[in-house]
């Protein structure tokens, strides 16, 4: 965009979209898939957007889908806060408003071609990782071994669980998941999912591992990796924070010196040495 | 969908918050386009018993009152405590700091103590009593966020009310201290959302909205040490509303 | 560029004819103190004041401001505010926050409103007359500037040297009737009063080169003055306030009583505030008073920094000094107590 172009535009002017589907996942989950009315939306995984409902506000939801997947992106949100409890009151056909995508979405698209990857999620975690397990799977040659760890608090929170089936029944994927509370139709395993981390086949200490999940459970992770001493540069985190205006400007996501809206929300751990206020 | 029932009721107050309501004018048209009033004793004569949004005046001082708010609460769906009487029991607090009510009765009342209409026991906030949805501070309350509370709440949404000081709209404003001209404001402990009118009027805070969530004690007594001032001569400033609120911050 | 001489009561007809042109902001007495405020009357200008309460920041990044409107289910409208007006006496430190700001709010993503809002404005800029009870701009490099103004005034005593930096500044110097060309003494007494202010708007003395704070932050993230400081802060923000370069803010949405339109504002927020970094349901990432203490100053001296090809965010003003109740703000005193402990190099 040439620089008259890019003075005109407003940072903070939502475009129209469209609720193409929308579907209660589990008590506090919803999920949505959105098309642009403009019809224009490129992104890369990790990246996120600011979702605004009129008259409610703004919140920042990463994408779940994988780019290589058409028609519309799509979003997972759970019922917190007035803007997510908008969301959740939407139906197929309501108008809300988009700014993005968002943020740098440095999941390593690139840099790990040809690599083993290994994905830990815990909880909503899985949401933002999806994107890029399902555009790993759909560039599957390209990519070496890959392993999924997900950890959910119990039966009924269980996100994608048909998706997590038919990944399971791959030939090509690792998929290891558990429950921190066991259930009478669970038959998989039962604990934390840094339990899962010794039963990945991959040779750890040369992949690329990307985790997601509550801010808790960086530190555990963390520390199970060390025993495999995983490269911190091979170590990919995705950090929330309180976001308001996405672009850079105002303030509140800042983790010490670093905007998680403009160099993250993916975050390379050895790049967070620097960054105590990080985990 | 339905326009939500609200009704306004009193109690121990000066019914001024009331009066601010009233005072919105031709905004209390808009107000009646989004919701039904059926019952405000200060400004119509109806009376209902169905309604979703009670909106409560006052401080509760007798225990029919107690029976009255309990019956209040199991019949509204949203119950708001409106004005400093309610949320922090405000400036009818000031008795609780008497061990002898009838002492503080003779005192103000003189011969007519005795009158049955004036037993009246210690004040309790609102939510000393019941449980409280959302909170109206202010004595008097402010009208632009009485507003800004009910149209969030007639979309469906929580309304943000800061829990920072009155310091932050006061430098907003930009206004010199009141501190710097000998005024013991109590602005820094003080929850803002006023827009710092006190202040930006030369008058201190007098602390209506009651504390923030976490006011800082430690820089509180550091202050009036600076000052030279004694934790009595803050208490004197802080008594008018912060009477037997928690945290004190002189205990 | 040329630099004009005007006698005071000429430089009055010229800040008449500015007032009759465009909408003029100027210094005033607020009682006691100054603040700048829509200049009425050229009586009513006070180019001798010490320090504006607030900053002129308010005018290029109001304290609430409309975003945006929009209609529930509809398109979003955005609101850009674009009226030309004269910010008059601007203080050089000022005029260097503002220079930071320009370049915070262009860079990366450009904000329309800021920068719709700065170029309509005209900076007339006027060296310090008299020093503030806590200015420290000499400390800073920022008591005196040569750039980021359309015309800088300097009151010489019986007269005032104006001088163009921009086209847009030599436009309006057409206006002053009676400006001659400043003969040398005159260029000299400026020369002297810039050396003069230089040193002597100093009230607290940074031990260090501005230059230098960045490094010595870099060893200081574990010092116990964060903790000691903070022990008596009231997380008021009162700094953040009336800093000239603090600009997080808050965004927040209220619709109007059709309950169908409505408009996205943004008000300012300050990182020393609780709920700052607060997220649904319940966590606050920087929680501790102490953490939030430290950002601040980090931000102005470390972080900010890296935005801006490492200028130093605080251009010594004094504000906050003068506006923390329990006189902790002092960003002299704390990176000085850090020298004391931490050394220099």
């Amino acid at each position: 965009m040439c620089q008259c172009c890019a003075e005109k535009k407003d940072i903070y002017l939502p475009q129209l979209a469209t609720v193409a589907d929308i579907s209660q996942m589990n008590v506090t989950e919803k999920y949505l898939r959105l098309s642009m009315d403009d019809g224009m939306f490129d992104f890369l995984p990790g990246q996120f957007v600011e979702v605004s409902i009129a008259g409610i506000g703004e919140a920042p939801i990463t994408i779940s889908s994988s780019p290589t997947q058409k028609g519309g992106f799509e979003l997972v949100v759970r019922k917190i806060g007035n803007v997510s409890g908008a969301i959740h009151n939407l139906r197929k056909g309501s108008k809300l408003g988009i700014r993005g995508p968002l943020g740098k979405g440095i999941y390593p698209v690139d840099q790990a071609k040809g690599k083993n990857l290994v994905f830990i999620c815990g909880g909503l975690g899985l949401v933002p990782q999806r994107s890029f397990i399902n555009y790993v799977l759909d560039n599957r040659s390209e990519y070496g071994d890959v392993a999924i760890l997900q950890g959910t608090k119990n039966y009924d929170m269980r996100l994608f669980a048909s998706e997590i089936d038919a990944w399971s029944k791959r030939g090509d994927v690792q998929m290891l998941e558990t429950l921190d509370e066991g259930h009478l139709a669970w038959k998989g395993h039962v604990g934390v999912v840094t339990k899962l981390i010794r039963k990945v086949q991959t040779d750890l200490k040369s992949a690329e591992i990307l985790v997601c999940g509550p801010p808790v459970m960086y530190k555990f992770v963390l520390m199970a990796l060390e025993e495999y001493d995983v490269p911190h540069t091979h170590i990919h985190l995705n950090l929330e924070r309180k976001m308001k205006c996405g672009v850079g400007k105002c303030g509140h996501c800042q983790i010490n010196s670093t905007y998680v809206c403009m160099d993250g929300p993916v975050f390379r751990y050895s790049d967070l040495a620097t960054l105590p206020e990080a985990i | 969908m339905a326009k939500p029932k609200i009704a306004i009721f009193d109690f121990a107050c000066c019914e001024g918050c009331q009066l601010q309501i009233v005072n919105l004018e031709e905004e209390i048209l808009s107000l009646l386009g989004g919701a039904d009033v059926v019952e405000w004793r200060e400004a119509m004569s109806e009376k209902s018993d169905e309604y979703d949004i009670a909106l409560i005046e006052g401080s509760i001082t007798r225990l029919e009152d107690e029976e009255r708010l309990l019956l209040i609460r199991g019949r509204a769906k949203v119950l708001i405590a409106l004005g400093a009487c309610a949320t922090i029991g405000g400036i009818n607090k000031l008795k609780n700091n008497f061990d002898d009510l009838d002492e503080v009765k003779k005192c103000v009342y003189g011969r007519a103590a005795s009158k049955p209409h004036l037993h009246t026991g210690f004040t309790k906030a609102i939510d000393e009593v019941v449980q409280v949805d959302y909170y109206v501070h202010g004595c008097p309350i402010d009208r632009k966020e009485f507003t800004y509370i009910v149209r969030s709440l007639l979309m469906g949404k929580t309304p943000e009310i800061p829990d920072f000081p009155v310091c932050v709209e006061c430098k907003a404003k930009g206004n010199p201290c009141l501190w710097q001209y000998d005024q013991v404001c109590l602005g820094p402990i003080i929850r803002a959302g006023c827009g710092a009118r006190c202040p930006s009027n030369g008058f201190r805070c007098f602390g209506c909205r009651g504390y923030t969530s976490n006011p800082n004690v430690d820089a509180a007594k550091d202050v009036i040490t600076r000052y030279g001032l004694s934790v009595d001569d803050l208490k004197t400033k802080m008594v008018l509303f912060g009477s037997k609120q928690e945290p004190t911050i002189y205990e | 560029m040329s630099v004009k001489k005007i006698t005071k009561s000429d430089f009055a007809g010229f800040v008449s004819a500015l007032i009759q042109r465009e909408s003029v902001i100027g210094v005033q007495a607020k009682g006691d103190r100054f603040d700048f405020a829509p200049l009425e009357s050229a009586k009513d200008l006070r180019l001798d004041y010490d320090v504006t309460l607030q900053p002129p920041k308010k005018y290029l990044l109001p304290p609430m401001e409309v975003l945006l409107t929009y209609e529930v289910g509809g398109a979003y409208q955005s609101q850009i505010d674009d009226k030309k007006f004269i910010l008059l006496g601007v203080h050089p430190y000022d005029v260097v926050a503002i220079n930071q700001m320009d370049e915070l709010f262009s860079q990366d993503n450009y904000d329309a409103h800021y920068m719709t809002r700065r170029q309509n404005a005209t900076i007339i800029a006027c060296d310090v007359a008299r020093s503030s009870d806590h200015v420290f701009a000499s400390s800073m490099g920022a008591a005196v500037v040569r750039e980021g103004y359309d015309i800088l005034l300097t009151d010489i005593g019986d007269s005032y040297l104006m001088e163009a930096a921009t086209a847009k500044g030599n436009e309006l110097l057409a206006l002053a009737k009676g400006a001659v060309e400043a003969d040398p003494a005159a260029l000299r007494r400026r020369e002297d009063i810039w050396t003069h202010n230089r040193k002597s708007l100093n009230k607290h003395e940074l031990k260090c080169d501005p230059a230098y704070l960045p490094r010595l932050l870099a060893k200081a993230y574990k010092h116990p003055v964060w903790e000691e400081r903070a022990k008596t802060c009231f997380n008021c923000g009162s700094c953040n306030q009336v800093c000239p370069t603090c600009y997080c803010f808050n965004v927040q949405d209220d619709v109007n009583w059709d309950l169908q339109t409505g408009q996205r504002t943004r008000a300012w927020d300050g990182c020393l505030l609780e709920g700052f970094t607060k997220v649904a349901p319940n966590h606050e990432f920087r929680k501790n008073r102490a953490d939030r203490f430290r950002h601040r100053l980090y931000r102005k001296a470390a972080y900010v920094p890296q935005k801006i090809h490492g200028q130093i965010a605080c251009v010594g003003c004094g504000r906050c000094v003068g506006a923390c109740l329990p006189d902790i703000a002092n960003p002299v005193s704390v990176y000085n107590r850090l020298i004391d402990d931490l050394g220099i190099g």
